[in-house]
């Protein structure tokens, strides 16, 4: 391997990002077709990677190479099924969302060069494998989203920007006591190297309450989820489906990554707590998602919830379960987009997100409203359709853990809750009548359902081969438990 | 009568006595300007005698009184060229019409 | 000889599903041959697999089955298998025959409908999933036919979505099966934690014990309870009337509804190995049973009558199972398919016909609808028990099994629960077709809706007598009926039918039924509200949810969100006392010195005179003192 791969596709998106910038507004048409070319040829280095990925092997594709040798710093990337499953998912999911604001009229330049940045940072959160290096990238993601938010938002932009940023730089303030006091500990920032270096339990205890703000609150879990709402509701669309898609999952990832392998026993004590705040969360969740009238903040609660599924299953600390977690997490990521990037579609022509204001898009919008319709039951859990893998997957393992079965149930209860929610969102906007808002508008065009379509097919396919996933996660899952000591 | 180091010291200290006086009495610039010089060249004059009787092999004091008339004659000429402004603004040559610097 | 064509019975309709539903709908519509031709050919499929299974029997191994890995977690895989076997051969050809029949059907009655195209898709993929539901060799691949089931409901009876009533019914339907959805999903957790796979052989041979045993059969009877609208999970059934009469025949009366006792009837060793589920199904059967049968007695709508007669014999079905006769039960099941469906299909040309569904407003059908009167009349006596239809052969079978297992009490509720069946389906036989005729303009259904009601009828008529030879099939004796229960049966039946000919039949001196209203107003209040579940789960369920949602979205909105900007507003004030510490003290200190500059400064000017003379008096009075200075330091 002599092509540094990874490095390439973390940072192609960083060149792309400075000649779409460089180009200027002047220049938009250029810009953005830069944009795309960049993240479609990111996209497509990630697919020739994954079908170059051995299953059978760990860590691929790996690049190490001294930094700050003083500080035993090392540039090192790595790739393996989780980081694969999560770079496939920035790498789509960038591309789609540059695709789906290709008509984004306001400084166009600046739009794409910060999704591109946004997807250096996310694509390096999930392939660096030293804490400095996994830090750099953590932080740099908040730079283009605040932008993104605070520059195309909505009314309360400014607002929601700023809480976003800071709730989470709130986090990893706590992340960045983490991983200096593991530092210190250990000598070294090496992520893998860290991990079974059999530390010390109480000192564990502490470092897992460190990370666990840090990951929780982008995760996010309850209590600790408000800034998802405001987020979600003011930012553009595209900044919503990463948003959702692709940054909640660097919380979680980092629990799968970091806390769960360089932590075990700390993870073990703190699995009931956190199944309990997974199992609020997914019933909270659901609950506020209910009585939600804005579409978007109801996506929004609704992330609440399913995440909540991603951390029953990492609490239990069984394959299944962390199989199920990387499931969700992967299944949401493109579900969540396209209910966001419907909403956006829908958005974008009845100038409206309240929910009471539209009805009867499959009359008179056929294809945005059976979209819609297939988005809604993907969410709620139908099996055949990639929602019910991971959600199921979690169950079974947070069943067959230590987690008290009173916290599984509660769970389970909460898919009967999102069936709720879902539905009667369907129920008010695809079916009835049509409404004042959608009487006149045009269905959605053929680039808008080129966007939607790799989705739908990534649904199915993974929903009715759970494999086309799982082959790649449950490798990982392995390592990450083998490293826990066989927890 | 052999001049030595304490005839010249006296002259110097006389040169420099008067020019004191004329720098402390007189209201003319131009005078002020004048005694002055009386005064730099009675320094002149020590620095001579001081190097012609009490360092006699090298010249480090002649070299310093020329150094100094160089100095004096820029500085006369920068003087005189402020005497001018001056006159030419107020008409006079006169030390005290010129009170502008009061804090 | 390859029998994997049986891939092909549930693929086909699949195949519909998947080259109608991206269609735009003009092009749809277009292709509606396309389905029903799928459906046909599985139903030929079908009747190839069956013969290939023929004669059954207690085979150990199936005639055919096939295996997908669809998982691997850990040491463990997750497969989903089908297999062809006696019992899913039988339930291949009664969901093929019974679909095949709705789809021609549906020609006639849909063919009217913009949307038609849709409805075709919908069922194409109903009877996949339906399919594959009966073909599943493992609880996971039943589990996910059903949900997928559990869609096509929703999506059929909200076919009319733009009316209200449509709208409200699909999603009720599709949350009240999920309710007991959760109980199968988590009777698939246990059986997860314990056996560690999902397929039938495995899961069935486990050495259960008796505790676990009863909790997993405890939670899949839940899942099949809402499946199949046992009490008091049922309310959802009636409500499905609103979609298309033909989809309520073919998923509201004969195939998905079952689908719980067909669950209950695969994980039957299970159950046996509790023995406390056996009796809970037994009473859930026969609570359903009798109370369902009752509000048929009260309801005027005729679909609604239908659809409590439905719940009512899925309450016998449930009696079978939980007396211990699954085959007893499948038999009953199988029975029911066709005559129910048959029932429904009449129902729709009936509606058609009189433009409404409410029976009082019919009558006198009889002579207008002379075919629809005819197959009518086989599936209501069917329904009601009497000899020779196969509705009399299968509810014996289930009262005699009471009987044999001397549960007196059972026996005797179930007895009533028979005739109050025969009363309400003579009432509404009565009251539809020899009532005085109120309507002028009545015409017969067309002839794509009328041959398959005669298909299904003269199934109904005959396949009562080959009960023996299906147990053997199945490997499970059904014998003939004794001589005692059926007697007894028959003259409950009699008794039920007699009593409805008596109150609603008779030509002149009809009963005037508003009396007996008015005499018991407080029970028939109670049926007409439908034992108030309704309002019951309205009020505190979907109430309590919406009230609580409502207030845990302003707590988020207000506490919890609060809290957080709360902080933020406490860190600002924080900054503003911060800022004004800044200003006044620490600015203070700056500002201060630098006043105190200036007042020295002030105070220093005057010795600024600008006056050059004073100057040189400084100076020279400076050189003085230094002189003086030097000199007393020199002495």
């Amino acid at each position: 391997m002599n092509l540094p791969l990874l490095t390439i596709i973390v940072f192609l998106p960083l060149l792309g990002a400075v000649t779409v910038a460089l180009l200027g507004n002047a220049r938009a048409t250029a810009g953005r077709a830069i944009a795309a070319t960049v993240s479609v040829v990111d996209l497509v280095l990630v697919a020739w990677m994954t079908m170059r990925f051995d299953v059978s092997a760990g860590m691929q594709f790996v690049e190490k190479v001294a930094w700050v040798p003083q500080a035993n710093m090392t540039y090192h990337l790595g790739l393996d099924g989780m980081s694969l499953t999560m770079v496939v998912l920035s790498a789509l999911l960038t591309l789609l969302a540059i695709v789906a604001s290709w008509k984004t009229g306001k400084n166009p330049a600046l739009w794409f060069s910060m999704l591109l940045l946004l997807e250096v940072g996310m694509n390096g959160v999930f392939l660096a494998m030293d804490f400095v290096l996994f830090y750099v990238f953590w932080e740099l993601v908040l730079v283009p989203m605040y932008f993104l938010i605070a520059m195309w938002g909505g009314p309360r932009r400014q607002y929601a920007a700023v809480k976003f940023f800071l709730y989470t730089l709130f986090g990893s303030v706590f992340m960045l006591v983490g991983i200096i006091a593991l530092y210190l500990q250990t000598g070294t920032f090496d992520i893998l190297e860290m991990a079974g270096a059999g530390l010390d339990p109480s000192f564990q205890w502490w470092v897992f309450g460190a990370f666990f703000l840090g990951f929780a609150v982008k995760v996010p879990i309850f209590p600790l989820h408000t800034w998802l709402p405001d987020a979600h509701v003011e930012a553009p669309t595209a900044a919503s489906v990463l948003l959702a898609g692709v940054l909640l999952k660097m919380g979680s990832y980092g629990f799968l990554r970091i806390s769960l392998p360089i932590l075990p026993d700390a993870a073990a004590e703190w699995s009931t707590f956190i199944a309990a705040l997974a199992a609020i969360s997914i019933v909270y969740g659901a609950a506020v998602a209910f009585a939600q009238t804005d579409m978007k903040k109801l996506v929004a609660y609704s992330s609440v919830s399913h995440m909540g599924f991603v951390m029953l299953g990492i609490a239990s600390m069984t394959p299944e379960g962390l199989n199920g977690a990387v499931a969700v997490m992967f299944s949401h990521g493109i579900v969540t987009g396209m209910l966001f990037f419907l909403v956006g579609m829908v958005y974008d022509r009845t100038h409206t997100r309240v929910i009471a204001e539209v009805s009867g898009l499959s009359s008179k919008v056929p294809i945005a409203g059976g979209l819609f319709a297939f988005a809604s039951f993907a969410s709620l859990g139908l099996p055949g359709l990639s929602g019910f893998v991971g959600e199921f997957l979690s169950l079974l393992g947070a069943w067959a853990s230590d987690i008290p079965v009173g916290w599984v149930i509660v769970s389970a209860i909460g898919v009967l809750l999102a069936a709720a929610y879902m539905l009667w969102l369907v129920q008010r906007v695809v079916l009835g009548s049509p409404s004042a808002a959608v009487e006149s508008i045009p269905d959605l065009s053929t680039r808008e359902v080129l966007v939607l379509v790799p989705l739908v097919m990534l649904t199915i396919g993974v929903g009715v081969y759970w494999d086309s996933l799982l082959r790649f996660t449950d490798p990982a899952v392995r390592s990450i438990l083998a490293m826990m000591g066989g927890a | 009568m052999s001049v030595g180091l304490p005839q010249m010291l006296t002259l110097s200290a006389m040169l420099f006595g008067i020019g004191l006086y004329g720098a402390l009495s007189r209201k003319n610039a131009v005078h002020v300007m004048m005694s002055l010089e009386l005064m730099a060249n009675a320094v002149n004059i020590n620095l001579v005698a001081f190097s012609r009787f009490v360092t006699p092999e090298v010249m480090t004091g002649q070299f310093f009184a020329v150094f100094s008339m160089v100095v004096s004659a820029a500085e006369i000429g920068l003087g005189l060229a402020l005497v001018i402004a001056i006159y030419r603004r107020k008409r006079s040559v006169e030390l005290d019409a010129v009170q502008e610097l009061r804090g | 000889m390859s029998m994997d064509y049986v891939l092909l019975v549930p693929l086909l309709p699949a195949l519909a599903f998947a080259v109608l539903t991206p269609m735009p709908r003009t092009v749809r519509l277009k292709l509606v041959p396309l389905a029903v031709g799928a459906v046909f050919g599985s139903l030929v499929l079908s009747i190839a697999a069956f013969l290939a299974v023929w004669p059954g029997g207690q085979q150990l191994e199936p005639a055919w089955h096939g295996v997908v890995t669809i998982a691997h977690i850990g040491d463990r895989a997750i497969s989903l298998g089908l297999a062809l076997e006696p019992m899913s051969a039988v339930m291949l050809l009664v969901v093929t025959i019974v679909g095949a029949a709705v789809q021609v059907y549906s020609l006639g009655y849909m063919h009217r409908e913009e949307r038609i195209g849709w409805y075709y898709a919908a069922l194409s993929l109903f009877t996949a999933a339906m399919l594959v539901l009966v073909l599943s060799n493992d609880f996971l691949g039943l589990f996910m036919a059903w949900e997928v089931m559990g869609l096509c409901s929703y999506l059929l009876i909200g076919f009319w979505h733009e009316q209200e009533a449509p709208r409200l019914a699909s999603i009720k339907a599709f949350l009240t099966t999920k309710v007991g959805d959760l109980g199968f999903m988590l009777a698939l957790a246990v059986i997860y934690a314990e056996v560690g796979v999902f397929d039938f052989a495995t899961v069935l041979g486990h050495d259960w014990s008796a505790g676990t045993a009863t909790f997993v059969a405890l939670l899949m009877l839940f899942g099949a309870m809402g499946k199949s609208a046992q009490f008091p999970l049922h309310t959802w059934l009636p409500d499905a009337m609103a979609g298309p009469t033909p989809a309520s025949a073919l998923i509201h009366a004969a195939t998905m509804v079952a689908a719980g006792v067909f669950l209950i009837v695969r994980a039957f060793p299970i159950f046996e190995a509790s023995g406390i589920a056996l009796t809970v199904t037994l009473w859930v059967g026969l609570g359903t049973a009798l109370l369902s049968g009752l509000l048929a007695m009260v309801q005027h709508d005729i679909k609604k009558v239908l659809a409590y007669s439905t719940i009512s014999q899925l309450g016998f079905m449930f009696i079978a199972l939980g007396a211990g006769s699954p085959t007893v039960a499948l038999y009953h099941l199988v029975t029911h398919a066709y005559f129910k469906s048959l029932l429904f299909l009449g129902a729709g040309v009936i509606i058609h016909a009189a433009h409404t569904q409410d029976m009082r407003q019919m009558g006198g059908l009889a002579r207008k609808l002379p075919v629809t009167s005819l197959t009518f009349a086989a599936g209501s006596l069917a329904l009601a028990g009497v000899v020779p239809f196969s509705g009399f052969w299968s509810k014996d079978e289930i009262l005699a099994v009471l009987l044999h297992e001397q549960q007196y009490a059972a026996f005797a509720i179930a007895l009533a629960a028979a005739f109050v069946t025969a009363f309400y389906v003579a009432r509404l036989w009565f009251r539809v077709f020899t009532a005085p005729t109120q309507q002028a303009e009545l015409h017969e259904g067309h002839r794509s809706m009328v041959a398959p009601m005669v298909v299904l009828a003269a199934i109904t008529a005959v396949i009562g007598f080959f009960g023996p030879t299906l147990g053997g099939f199945l490997g499970h004796g059904i014998p003939w009926p004794a001589f005692g229960t059926a007697a007894v049966s028959t003259f409950a039946a009699a008794a039920g039918i007699m009593l409805g000919w008596y109150v609603y039949g008779r030509r002149k001196s009809v009963v005037n039924t508003q009396v007996i209203k008015q005499r018991f107003p407080h029970a028939y209040g109670v049926l007409v509200n439908k034992y108030y579940f309704d309002l019951t789960y309205g009020y505190f369920i979907v109430g309590g949810y919406t009230a609580l949602a409502r207030g845990l979205a302003s707590l988020d909105a207000n506490v919890v969100d609060g809290i957080v900007n709360g902080a933020a507003r406490t860190w600002r004030s924080l900054a503003a006392l911060g800022w004004a510490f800044d200003r006044r003290v620490i600015d203070g200190v700056v500002n201060g010195s630098a006043s105190a500059v200036r007042a020295a400064g002030a105070r220093m000017r005057t010795l600024q005179t600008g006056s050059v003379r004073g100057y040189q008096t400084l100076v020279a009075g400076a050189v003085v003192l230094f002189v003086i200075w030097i000199l007393v330091k020199g002495a």
